[in-house]
């Protein structure tokens, strides 16, 4: 039996969807599971961890694990990779995933693969399918080494619904600072904010919204559904919108059960980052956008006028 | 300060990408400097600029990489090497992280500066694996670079709640992110002294490695096939009185789509 090994992600204290989705996938092609916590004062996330399906859970608790820092992190994953002996070893998708995966896979010798979709055996051997080519076309990559790391792509997993693990705690130890990469600070732009990695809704402005004033319109949409608020590259640069709201591919990839996109045009990069979405709606004033291209509603008109009329016509729909 | 800024020549994105028979059909296709690798460019030129830095890049790939030299040249770094063997056709992030090391080794660098990935393969994993290779600190996605003194920079990366700034000891590798720099256009001047400008081209043995040593005989993983992506299909797109159509459009959300 395969032995699957799952980072759980955490945000702020709150154990993120991916963490049973990815347990779930594991489950569903047969494997063991195991899911290893990075964290400080997260021993009360163990329930959690059982309830998203792991069978083992190898939690590193420690003070000095509260900042984010990557060579520590990736000692917790390759210490708890041994002691499971491990297959594979899932990140979920998120800046932490991308930059330790490489990590480990260097330290265990074991192959890796990024942004993976699915994953599946041949006989012995491990495949996994993955998008390339700002999501263009589509790899299938054979893994020649046992063991595999992978980061999935958001959205490529469902969570199966009533999963639940049981209870095998093991305590790693404290992994040694990195004290040739200390990190400082995080400044933290997102508290309070709706995840845009875990909204059902998310809504993302571009250049149609010219300034402030139009992305604070925008805004009161995003905050009527209870939307997560994303930006297109345009607006990041502009000053309009921060960083770390850039939908596409070089951002967040995003996949929520809908997108709306809003004076976005569609460039490949943003659309990259969206199109996993399951439903997708654009309003872009220009009929010839390509955004309409991959969207499954469009309107085509001004946004200034018609986000006024989206907000009363969804709060009428929803009374 | 001595930087090594790494260089790839990957497919056009911007142009169409069509897959037949399991591979990408290269008929039409264009090749260009990988987009993060020109904000890797920018940042070392700068620093070459700002703080008297020596700058030096490295291309690897079999082929000519000539133009993507000179357009770095162009933009401002001072030296080049380009590593054209045939045996990297299949390799990976991990049998590129190995020869990487080796020039590395060489050089006796301060600073790495890669983009944060390649735009053909999407991985971004050389940058990160060549300072585990290494030994030496590493920090992805950086978004600004500041040298503190002789032996210590400080960087900010995009991280998944915010902004991670992290003081690095020298010698270390980042991976840069596009919202960095706006990289800049070669002017003419620049063009024509990059024309002047040597490239040192190796291949494995120069180096001083072979195929088997950098792992380029077994590569850890191998692409099998392309696939055309499942495209996603325009729907639905009204035009005319925008209030009518967006009550059509919510109603058919709610109702067709059932998202609300």
């Amino acid at each position: 039996m395969a032995k699957v090994l799952v980072i759980a992600e955490i945000k702020q204290g709150v154990l993120k969807g991916s963490t049973a989705q990815l347990l779930s996938k594991a489950k569903a092609i047969g494997a063991e599971t195991a899911v290893v916590a990075i964290g400080s004062n997260i021993e009360l996330l163990i329930p959690n961890l059982v309830n998203a399906g792991s069978d083992t859970q190898y939690i590193a608790d420690d003070p000095g694990l509260e900042l984010f820092s990557a060579g520590p992190y990736s000692s917790c994953v390759v210490d708890a990779a041994k002691q499971f002996g491990a297959d594979m070893i899932w990140f979920g998708f998120s800046e932490s995933g991308k930059t330790v995966a490489p990590r480990v896979a260097a330290q265990l010798s074991a192959a890796c693969a990024t942004d993976i979709t699915d994953v599946m055996f041949k006989g012995d051997q491990i495949e996994v399918i993955r998008p390339a080519i700002a999501n263009k076309v589509m790899q299938r990559v054979k893994v020649n080494t046992k063991q595999l790391v992978a980061v999935v792509r958001a959205g490529a997993f469902d969570a199966t619904e009533g999963i639940s693990g049981t209870k095998n705690v093991v305590k790693l130890s404290s992994p040694a600072p990195d004290l040739k990469a200390v990190i400082r600070q995080i400044i933290s732009e997102a508290s309070g904010d709706i995840d845009l990695a875990d909204a059902n809704i998310v809504i993302s402005v571009g250049r149609g919204a010219k300034d402030q004033a139009g992305v604070d319109l925008v805004k009161e949409l995003a905050n009527d559904l209870e939307a997560g608020f994303g930006s297109s590259r345009a607006m990041v640069d502009g000053g309009f919108m921060p960083h770390y709201k850039q939908v596409g591919q070089t951002g967040k990839i995003v996949a929520p059960t809908l997108y709306i996109a809003i004076g976005i045009s569609g460039a490949i990069q943003h659309v990259a980052g969206m199109k996993g979405s399951k439903v997708i709606l654009a309003v872009n004033k220009d009929p010839e956008a390509p955004i309409f291209n991959v969207s499954d509603y469009g309107i085509v008109g001004d946004l200034f006028e018609v986000v006024p009329i989206l907000r009363a016509e969804i709060k009428k729909i929803r009374s | 300060m001595k930087i090594l800024t790494t260089l790839k020549k990957v497919v056009d994105v911007e142009l169409n990408i069509k897959v037949k028979n399991g591979a990408i059909v290269e008929e039409g296709l264009q090749y260009v400097m990988n987009a993060w690798d020109e904000n890797a460019v920018e940042a070392s030129v700068q620093l070459k600029e700002n703080k008297g830095a020596e700058t030096t890049l490295i291309s690897i790939g079999g082929g000519d990489n000539t133009d993507i030299i000179r357009k770095a040249y162009a933009m401002g770094i001072e030296n080049g090497i380009h590593i054209d063997d045939p045996a990297l056709t299949k390799a990976d992030s991990f049998v590129y992280a190995r020869i990487l090391q080796k020039v590395y080794e060489k050089g006796k660098y301060d600073l790495v500066i890669t983009g944060k990935q390649a735009q053909d393969t999407d991985n971004g994993q050389t940058g990160i694996i060549l300072a585990q290779y290494l030994g030496l600190p590493c920090v992805s996605n950086v978004i600004s670079i500041e040298v503190m003194d002789e032996q210590h920079i400080k960087v900010s990366r995009l991280g998944d709640v915010g902004t991670e700034i992290v003081e690095l000891e020298l010698p270390a590798v980042v991976t840069v992110s596009d919202s960095i720099n706006q990289p800049r256009l070669p002017v003419l001047r620049g063009i024509m002294m990059a024309k002047k400008k040597t490239i040192k081209v190796m291949d494995l043995a120069t180096l001083g490695t072979s195929k088997d040593e950098v792992g380029g005989a077994a590569p850890k993983s191998e692409i099998v096939e392309f696939i055309a992506p499942e495209a996603r299909k325009g729907g639905q797109k009204f035009e005319g009185d925008v209030a009518e159509i967006t009550a059509r459009v919510v109603d058919l959300l709610a109702n067709e789509a059932k998202v609300f």
